[in-house]
């Protein structure tokens, strides 16, 4: 980017100086006011706040991997087929971006309830004879947030399968390529790109989630998120609570360092 | 504000003045500040914002021609950033109990003014001098009608914690402060001799009600859905969100033995825009048949004692004033000074695997 160009960023720059990056400097200044680093002990050395750390690590990563089964095929198959479909699809995926996260979240508890709408067809269907366990645990926060994210993984996997030129698998259906092979050799490398950046913005935002997980896990999912704003509203420890952030921005950092190495050696290759 | 036109907004008041003086010539020397053109009222939302509307906001707006403006949801955090900062964008905000103490303590609250707002009704304990007691309000058991018939619920913490006789789902909130009084009682301390709690034995009494909890609650209304949905067939709950439940005619009912009794309160931001319009706003609120109007509304009594005066007979039994002794009050006290520990402690706990 050469010097002129960067001339029109500089209003959005300077906003973001201002009103983001400041505040964010100013706020994680709290966590060493006093001089020391306690409350980075603290977050770091007690059992309790390590653990979260690693729940939400561990919750992220199984919704990144969910979110990606489900999203490929659904990207996958919305830039592959008719304009008519595909706008259907978008609107599929598009509306639920426009609910609000607590009308979505309240929906999944009626519909995965002991006697919620799924648990009352099965076994009204005879498939089970007691009702699953879907709410108020691991798997209804997992339920919900694959549900929420799901877009922020489509929509980045549509626009790589997009770019992939037609006229390349056309070529190997031609040479007598069979689909399989077509997808793994063209497709797939093709499209890495889209889908580390999906799986980025789908790890960097469950990492900071907090609704979700407090509603369908029943108190019991703990997510750091839950933590930070316990320290901010009710204890008022705001020290601790920018330590404990500091620590998941520069978790989230480096999460978002690898993935990019990651797909500029897949773009350079 | 436009300072640049004064003018006929100042005559148009000076006109206001005159007639009133004209009407009562105590206007006048009592000196009003400047009337604003509305004030901000931050407060929880939701149903008791209606109910705050109908009870008080309305004769306020048409009493003194100013607008009453309500924000949510109450925060701690954004009052203390507020009042810090300089830029104090609420004149009156709720505030919970323990909160009102460590912000009295950390200077973030302006006095109630004796001579605007009349507390001569009120009981000694609510006459703080930064915090005005607006309402009283319980956690209690409620339960399903259908499974428990004929009151054979549990009534007091000790059957709640026996499941063998009163099988089913329960629910509790996800929040140290009322579960560990619970615990403590159940295990058989006296409910006037909880404090200082003894995190100890009540985190080992609640150990054995764990498995039983289906779901620990975060919101208010999830304790009266969750019975509604029968995910649950007992749920500790706020008083006035069962009741809510239980007008529109839903299979629940409240026992009020043991429960938890809190003081609900609001207070004056320091650094208010309007302080002496908010406390106009509380000698509002402090009017017992107002009051009576938003009891009725939500099953929150005031605590102007005369306001049960004035509730309608069928409402009375819903109201946790009327059964003050059978309760006990949460100790703001103890958790303005271990609150911070007690939630370590159970989020600690919550973490245990069963």
């Amino acid at each position: 980017m050469t010097t002129r160009a960067a001339w029109p960023a500089l209003p959005a720059l300077i906003l973001l100086l201002v009103f983001f990056l400041f505040p964010v400097v100013r706020m994680l200044g709290f966590s060493v006011e006093a001089g020391t680093l306690d409350w980075y002990a603290k977050a770091l050395g007690e059992g309790l706040y390590l653990r979260v750390f690693w729940n939400t690590f561990e919750i992220a990563l199984l919704v990144t991997l969910f979110c990606l089964l489900l999203g490929y095929p659904l990207g996958f198959l919305m830039a592959t087929t008719t304009p008519g479909w595909a706008t259907f699809g978008f609107i599929c995926v598009l509306l639920p971006l426009w609910t609000s996260v607590l009308v979505r979240t309240y929906a999944w508890m009626v519909l995965l309830g002991r006697n919620g709408v799924l648990n009352r067809t099965l076994m009204e269907s005879g498939l089970t004879t007691d009702p699953l366990p879907l709410l108020h645990n691991f798997t209804g926060v997992l339920i919900g947030m694959v549900h929420v994210l799901l877009p922020y993984m489509v929509l980045p996997i549509y626009g790589a399968v997009r770019r992939v030129d037609p006229a390349i698998p056309a070529a190997a259906a031609g040479l007598g390529a069979s689909s399989a092979r077509i997808f793994w050799r063209i497709y797939l490398p093709l499209t890495l790109n889209g889908i580390f950046a999906g799986s980025v913005l789908v790890f960097v935002l469950s990492l900071g989630f907090f609704i979700t997980p407090a509603l369908l896990g029943g108190g019991r999912v703990m997510m750091i998120a839950v933590l930070i704003e316990q320290q901010v509203r009710e204890t008022l420890n705001w020290p601790f609570a920018a330590a404990l952030s500091a620590v998941l921005l520069v978790f989230t950092f480096a999460v978002y360092a690898v993935a990019q190495r990651f797909t500029q050696s897949e773009a350079t290759r | 504000m436009d300072i640049k036109r004064p003018h006929r907004r100042h005559v148009l008041s000076l006109v206001g003045g005159a007639a009133a003086v004209g009407v009562s010539g105590r206007a006048f020397a009592q000196a009003e500040p400047p009337k604003p053109t509305q004030i901000v009222v931050n407060h929880s939302g939701g149903s008791m914002g209606t109910a705050m509307r109908k009870a008080f906001f309305n004769g306020f707006e048409k009493k003194y021609g100013i607008r009453v403006v309500e924000t949510s949801p109450v925060d701690f955090g954004k009052l203390r950033a507020m009042v810090d900062s300089g830029n104090v964008e609420w004149d009156l905000t709720e505030i919970g109990g323990q909160d009102a103490i460590r912000a009295s303590k950390l200077n973030l609250l302006d006095k109630v003014d004796p001579k605007v707002v009349d507390r001569s009704k009120y009981p000694p304990t609510a006459q703080n001098p930064n915090v005005f007691a607006s309402s009283v309000y319980t956690t209690i058991i409620g339960y399903r009608t259908d499974v428990f018939k004929g009151g054979t619920h549990p009534k007091s913490w000790a059957e709640w914690w026996d499941v063998k006789k009163f099988p089913g789902a329960r629910s509790m909130r996800n929040h140290p402060t009322d579960n560990l009084e619970f615990a403590l009682i159940a295990d058989g301390v006296p409910k006037d001799k909880v404090y200082p709690i003894d995190f100890d034995r009540a985190f080992k009494k609640l150990d054995q009600i764990k498995p039983h909890v289906t779901a620990w609650w975060s919101t208010g209304q999830q304790p009266a859905q969750l019975l509604l949905d029968k995910e649950v067939v007992l749920a500790t709950g706020w008083n006035g969100r069962f009741y809510d439940v239980i007008k529109k005619g839903g299979p629940i009912e409240i026992e009020w033995n043991e429960g938890a009794l809190k003081q609900g309160s609001f207070a004056i931001p320091r650094g208010a825009k309007n302080p002496y319009w908010a406390n106009k706003m509380l000698a509002e609120l402090a009017v017992p048949q107002q009051q009576a109007v938003y009891a009725s509304e939500l099953g929150y009594p005031g605590l102007n004692l005369e306001s049960l005066n004035f509730v309608d007979a069928k409402v009375k039994p819903y109201l946790p004033t009327a059964y003050l002794d059978k309760q006990f009050w949460i100790s703001d006290e103890w958790y303005a000074e271990n609150g911070a520990k007690a939630q370590e402690l159970w989020n600690a706990w919550m973490l245990k695997k069963a």
